[in-house]
């Protein structure tokens, strides 16, 4: 391989507008590349909303499509958390909803018939395609080179630890908001490169959308803050930051405040007192530069000392006074679990149940990230190297990223794109100090030549010492083995996504014994029976998990939701799952339930069921309720967790379990009755249900609803009459023997 | 060469067709006339013999009048009535009224007479072809279906036991003339009838009604004054769902430019049979479903459409339902789907199917340069048990700016409620197209096979009028951010320059 055709092949792209051109096919292309590989689910399944918060969103976006703006905002549910409601548009962040309205209006308006499910379904690889040009736009203020931007566009676009939110279907709040954080950011960058007031307004307006967004908002409002603060300490105060910085607290927190559901949170709690602290801290600064430039240095140092001292102590006490006088909030406990990762599991159960709440297992960072995990700290040594006010930054988002992600599973979200962008200047770096194909003028001759050349000390030391890598071979083989690793990053970024966050997890994918798939369908049987065969208001009773499902696809009222705001409404519906028929049955006529839906997956060996989350149940409901619930009594003295012959009492005896396994072994011959989820060979006598009736299960018996029996026409309690219903029929057995006693008067 | 003429010629049937019927259609636009509260239809006939055919077979009630009838009046009539309560003309449809002795003559006009809202006996009038000669007899043959017929008994019951079914009427046909002879037939889907009135027979015959096989027939009756009732109720087994489709919408649209013919139905299904004593148990289903397949619940539905039939979908409010089949090949296109549960008595499953067909199957274009769509007016399930129909609104959609809209349709005009041309916009539309949309009412799958023949004309500049618009618009676009993106907005540009 000689070097002319690398020449060309160089000057090619030499050409200002050819290179320009190219940059926006490329980036065009790999907008479109993130897309197109978000799309599994769809292709494979349906265009369908997937798993639990987006059906919650999609309602949303139903309602505010159907209602307008002004009613969804004053919108009050009376079909969540009955008999409480839920002031929902005070209650959520509207970015996504609107934005999703907005795109359906605007869609109509060009009479394009376009069904709001399919608009909420593809916003979020829609936005995957912004993320990218965000993250190109983003990385291309850290480095000269533009190779960087687009290598950072490009891991944005197919990292898995971004997709497993944002792929077709999962519409939640991250799909819009991983964009507006990195677009922030960019803005941001921007504002403070320039010192200009109109990217810092920019940067407010995007922040302001961003709160809107998503509560990770937060994670902002804490990020410019602390880049600022460290690049004071770094004596790198200049009216550039004090300009971009002022801009955008002044106009961000207005922006932010009028969002209901944040409303004076930014002057109240904890989490926003450092940008604000910060937002003082420069005012005072600006204030200081202004009297350092009018009086002598030596005034100027005492007064430095005493004014500053005195203002942080004034500030520091006024924090710590306005904070224990309850004018600002102290950290909530999701903050505190961030700190304290065993925080949650002892003091807010429901937090710990969420399995996105659990702390990151290492082996995540690797599955997410892939080989962007081992360039991430060779970015941000890059970083280190340059280190200009925006350098700072990727290594504060680097360090606090990392830290986060961490501690949440969810939290790798926030960590990716800084990754990304670290990344790509590594390997851009690489790249361009191994692709150059200038070379020495006393180099011109081909591979070969310089071999012979190194093989001649004496004539090397005479030469000027060239710096940079021209041997064609560890050009070629750095290339060619990054090549490689590009390649497989590809591969296991489409596998990751193929395989752990394409399931829409409403619907269930199986092989028949042909190969062809079988579609479980079980969750939207159940749903589609709720609702068209009951009552338009009857209240249905599940464990929170499934409360967004059921109000979405269902339609009908539900006790508790996703949203948990309420623990003790939670912890009454635990209580209700894990207590006897006689401590249940007046707790459900006095949530006025009509039917309880369990998830059951012991016929078909599905895990995600609700024997599985029983204990969270009991652990929620042992919060309230110490006395009447107690985890240990579901585990034999053994300390196991059983559902066989051998489950303690207060197990068998659980509403839960009793709905579970409900003529459950009338499917088995006598005695045979399995439990595929556990292993588990049940007792030959099922439980029997006396307060409840069986109303639906679906074909595999993942859903199971049962009816709540109204008050007894006799007036006698329900656990007599049943045993009288079956006393009635033994009655008729010993009749049956009747006969062959001799009665003798 | 061949081929295009027969084509031509079929074309210009249909043109003609077409035609005929749009002056047709005019005048059957209403399907109901207004006559003073207090009418009352004139004793100006007699049935000399009268055969009433009722058939319970399918889950809607099929009957049948076979009359010879004679004028007794001094002048020639022509307008036949026939009388039925409010509640049934509510439930009225697919009235088909012919002459008996002249197969190939058009069916006589049947219209629901108007005249007081709250009266408890309706009339529907049937307009002979030619007014009858005084004394003079003509056979006619009415049909017509009632939906909604039967009520369960017991109304709820297990899941795995039988249905059975009533159904009431009476023994004498319905007149409001005097009938000499008559009797009445009923046809069961079964021979297992366990229950039925009895009444005394007259002549060698000691009591009717007499069974034969799956029939009872009651009568032959003597002379029968106008009005009378004799009332009867009928039980029998029907082991199958009685499915009732309380509002059908069909979408027919029709695309010049991508040659295609879209169909999408709305279907509001309902099972009107008897309710479960006690709830849905899986076990018991699941059982069934091996030792006993045969059940009253609703498993399945299938759709027999148009060969060339492409791209078939079934979904419903919450998403794909994954429960169809869809065979398509040179002799069928079948689509089978499956409720996502088992329907039983009360329940109710709305859902929607769908599926494409090239436009070379259904529309054709006439010498004159006009187009004609022939659709299946219906195109419902087809079950052994027969699926009934309350309310169906037909939707063609045709191109933008279509115009001349046309229609002719076999369906009985009595069921048409209304017919109107109205305009949909979809797909950057910029006046919309024209939607030619017919309300029908309670119509029964036997109508499967009657076409809608409708006929309209596309103006060439109607047709280039989107790429046009479309181009125009773009252009705009670029243009616009063109402009945009030659303002400087710059503050500090002057002073550098």
């Amino acid at each position: 391989m000689s070097a002319d055709p690398l020449d060309t092949l160089a000057t090619i792209g030499k050409g200002k507008s050819t290179r320009s051109a190219l940059r926006v096919v490329i980036l065009a292309l790999i907008a479109a590349a993130s897309i197109a590989s978000r799309l599994f689910s769809v292709i494979r399944f349906e265009s369908i909303i997937h798993e639990f918060d987006p059906w919650f969103n999609f309602r949303a976006t139903k309602y505010l499509v159907a209602n307008g703006f002004y009613s969804f905002w004053d919108w009050f549910d009376d079909r969540t958390w009955h008999p409480l409601g839920r002031v929902t548009g005070g209650t959520l962040y509207p970015g996504l909803m609107v934005t999703s309205g907005a795109i359906w209006h605007a869609l109509r308006a060009l009479t394009i018939p376009v069904d709001i499910r399919n608009v909420c379904v593809l916003l979020a690889p829609a936005f995957s395609g912004l993320t990218a040009i965000a993250a190109y736009l983003l990385t291309n203020e850290m480095t000269t080179s533009n190779s960087a931007g687009l290598l950072a566009a490009l891991f944005m676009g197919i990292a898995p630890g971004y997709i497993s939110r944002s792929v077709a279907g999962s519409y939640d709040n991250e799909a819009i908001a991983i964009f507006l954080l990195v677009f922030t950011f960019f803005l941001w960058i921007k504002a403070l490169k320039q010192g200009s007031m109109l990217w810092g307004a920019l940067c407010a307006l995007f922040y302001g959308y961003m709160v809107a967004s998503w509560g990770g908002y937060a994670f902002i409002t804490c990020l410019l803050p602390l880049h600022s603060f460290v690049l004071i300490c770094m004596g790198r105060y200049s009216t550039r930051l004090y300009v971009a910085y002022t801009t955008w607290y002044a106009l961000g927190t207005l922006a932010s405040m009028q969002i209901p559901f944040v409303g004076f949170l930014p002057v109240k709690t904890s989490e926003h007192m450092p940008a604000l602290g910060i937002f003082g801290f420069l005012q005072l600064l600006a204030f200081l530069d202004y009297v350092r430039s009018a009086i002598p240095s030596r005034q100027f140092q005492s007064f430095l000392w005493i004014f500053a001292g005195g203002i942080f102590t004034i500030g520091l006490a006024g924090l710590v006074v306005a904070t224990s006088a309850g004018i600002i909030a102290p950290w909530s406990g999701r903050f505190y679990s961030l700190w304290d990762t065993g925080y949650a599991k002892i003091h807010i159960p429901i937090i710990a149940s969420v399995s996105e709440h659990q702390p990151t297992a290492w082996p995540a960072f690797f599955f997410d990230l892939n080989m962007l995990v081992f360039l991430f700290p060779v970015g941000v040594y890059l970083c280190f190297q340059e280190l200009a006010d925006e350098h700072v930054f990727i290594i504060v988002y680097a360090v606090f990223g990392s830290y986060f992600a961490g501690v949440m599973v969810r939290l790798m979200l926030t960590l990716t794109p800084v990754v990304c962008v670290a990344a790509a200047i590594a390997i851009s770096t690489l790249l361009d100090t191994y692709l150059d194909t200038k070379t020495p003028p006393e180099d011109q001759q081909s591979a070969e030549g310089s071999e012979k050349k190194s093989a001649k000390p004496g004539l090397k030391s005479a030469s000027k010492p060239v710096v940079g890598v021209y041997s064609i071979w560890s050009k070629g083989l750095m290339v060619g083995s990054f090549s490689i690793y590009l390649l497989i990053f590809v591969l296991h970024c489409t596998w990751v996504t193929s395989n752990a966050y394409s399931s829409p997890s409403v619907v269930l994918a199986s092989r028949m014994p042909d190969g062809s798939q079988h579609i479980i369908d079980d969750y939207r049987e159940a749903y589609q029976w709720l609702r068209q065969n009951t009552k338009e208001d009857a209240k249905i009773m599940s464990w929170w998990d499934y409360g967004y499902q059921i109000g979405g696809m269902a339609d009908r009222p539900t006790l508790v939701d996703n949203n948990t705001w309420n623990n003790t409404h939670i912890a009454t519906v635990g209580k209700a799952m894990s207590s006897r028929e006689e401590v249940s049955y007046p707790i459900m006529r006095q949530h006025e339930v009509d039917y309880v839906l369990v998830v059951f997956g012991g016929l078909l060996g599905y895990s995600g069921d609700d024997i599985n989350k029983f204990l969270w149940m009991v652990r929620i409901a042992e919060g309230i309720w110490p006395d009447e619930v107690n985890e240990r009594s579901f585990f034999t003295p053994r300390g196991e967790y059983r559902v066989d012959g051998e489950a303690t009492e207060t197990m068998k005896n659980s509403l839960m379990y009793k709905m579970s396994y409900y003529n459950f072994n009338n499917l088995f011959p006598p005695g045979q009755a399995v439990d595929r989820m556990r292993q588990a060979r049940l007792p030959e006598v099922g439980p029997t249900l006396s307060t409840m009736e069986e109303a639906f299960t679906s074909e595999n018996w993942i859903i199971r609803i049962y009816k709540v029996k109204d008050l007894d026409n006799l007036g006698r309690d329900h656990i007599s009459a049943a045993a009288f219903d079956r006393g009635q029929k033994k009655r008729k057995a010993t009749k049956k023997r009747g006969p062959r006693v001799l009665r003798v008067e | 060469m061949k081929t295009s003429a027969v084509f031509s010629a079929a074309l210009s049937l249909l043109s003609s067709l077409s035609l005929v019927s749009a002056a047709s259609s005019s005048s059957e636009s209403s399907s109901s006339t207004i006559l003073p509260s207090t009418f009352k239809p004139a004793p100006v006939f007699k049935n000399t013999n009268l055969v009433h055919i009722i058939s319970v077979e399918k889950n809607f009630v099929k009957e049948n009048i076979n009359a010879v009838i004679e004028n007794v009046a001094k002048t020639p009539q022509n307008a036949y009535y026939l009388p039925f309560t409010s509640d049934q003309i509510s439930r009225l449809g697919g009235v088909e009224v012919k002459d008996r002795k002249d197969s190939s003559a058009p069916p006589f006009v049947a219209e629901v007479v108007e005249f007081d809202k709250e009266s408890d006996v309706q009339y529907l009038r049937i307009q002979l072809a030619k007014p009858l000669a005084p004394g003079a007899q003509q056979t006619i043959g009415i049909t017509y279906y009632l939906l909604k017929a039967y009520s369960p008994l017991p109304a709820t019951m297990k899941q795995e036991e039988t249905q059975f079914l009533t159904y009431s009427f009476s023994a004498y046909a319905p007149s409001v003339y005097n009938t000499l002879k008559q009797k009445t037939e009923v046809k069961f889907p079964s021979s297992n009838f366990p229950d039925y009135t009895k009444l005394p027979g007259t002549g060698d015959i000691t009591e009717f009604p007499q069974k034969q096989g799956s029939k009872l027939t009651y009568g032959p009756f003597g002379e029968v004054a106008a009005g009378s009732v004799q009332p009867i109720t009928v039980r029998f087994e029907f082991n199958k769902p009685v499915t009732h489709v309380a509002r059908l919408e069909r979408d027919v649209e029709v695309s010049h430019w991508g040659g295609n013919v879209a169909f999408e139905e709305r279907y509001e299904l309902y099972h009107r049979g008897a309710n479960l004593s006690s709830l849905f148990n899986r076990v018991k289903w699941q059982q069934s479903q091996y030792y006993q397949p045969n059940t009253y619940a609703l498993k399945e539905l299938k759709f027999p459409l148009r060969v060339g039939s492409a791209d078939a979908y079934y979904t419903d409010v919450i998403g794909n339902v994954s429960t169809s089949r869809f065979r398509s090949n040179k002799r069928e296109a079948l689509l089978e789907i499956k409720p996502r549960y088992p329907l039983f008595g009360g329940w109710k499953y709305p859902f929607t199917i769908g599926w494409n067909s090239d436009a070379k199957n259904f529309v054709r274009t006439t010498p004159a340069g006009g187009y004609v769509l022939s659709v299946p007016f219906l195109e419902g399930p087809k079950q052994i048990e027969g699926v009934e129909y309350e309310q169906v609104e037909l939707r063609v959609i045709l191109p933008e700016g279509a115009e001349n809209v046309k229609y002719h349709t076999s369906i009985p005009s009595q069921s048409i409620t209304s017919a109107n041309v109205e305009i949909h916009k979809t797909f950057l539309d910029t006046i919309g197209r024209t939607a030619l949309i017919i309300k029908a009412r309670n119509l029964v799958d036997d109508f499967r096979d009657r076409d809608l023949v409708v006929s309209y004309e596309v103006p060439l500049a109607a047709s280039l009028r989107k790429p046009l618009v479309i181009f125009v618009s773009t252009l705009a676009v670029f243009v616009a951010v063109w402009a945009v993106g030659t303002l400087d907005l710059n503050f500090a540009s002057s002073k550098k320059k």
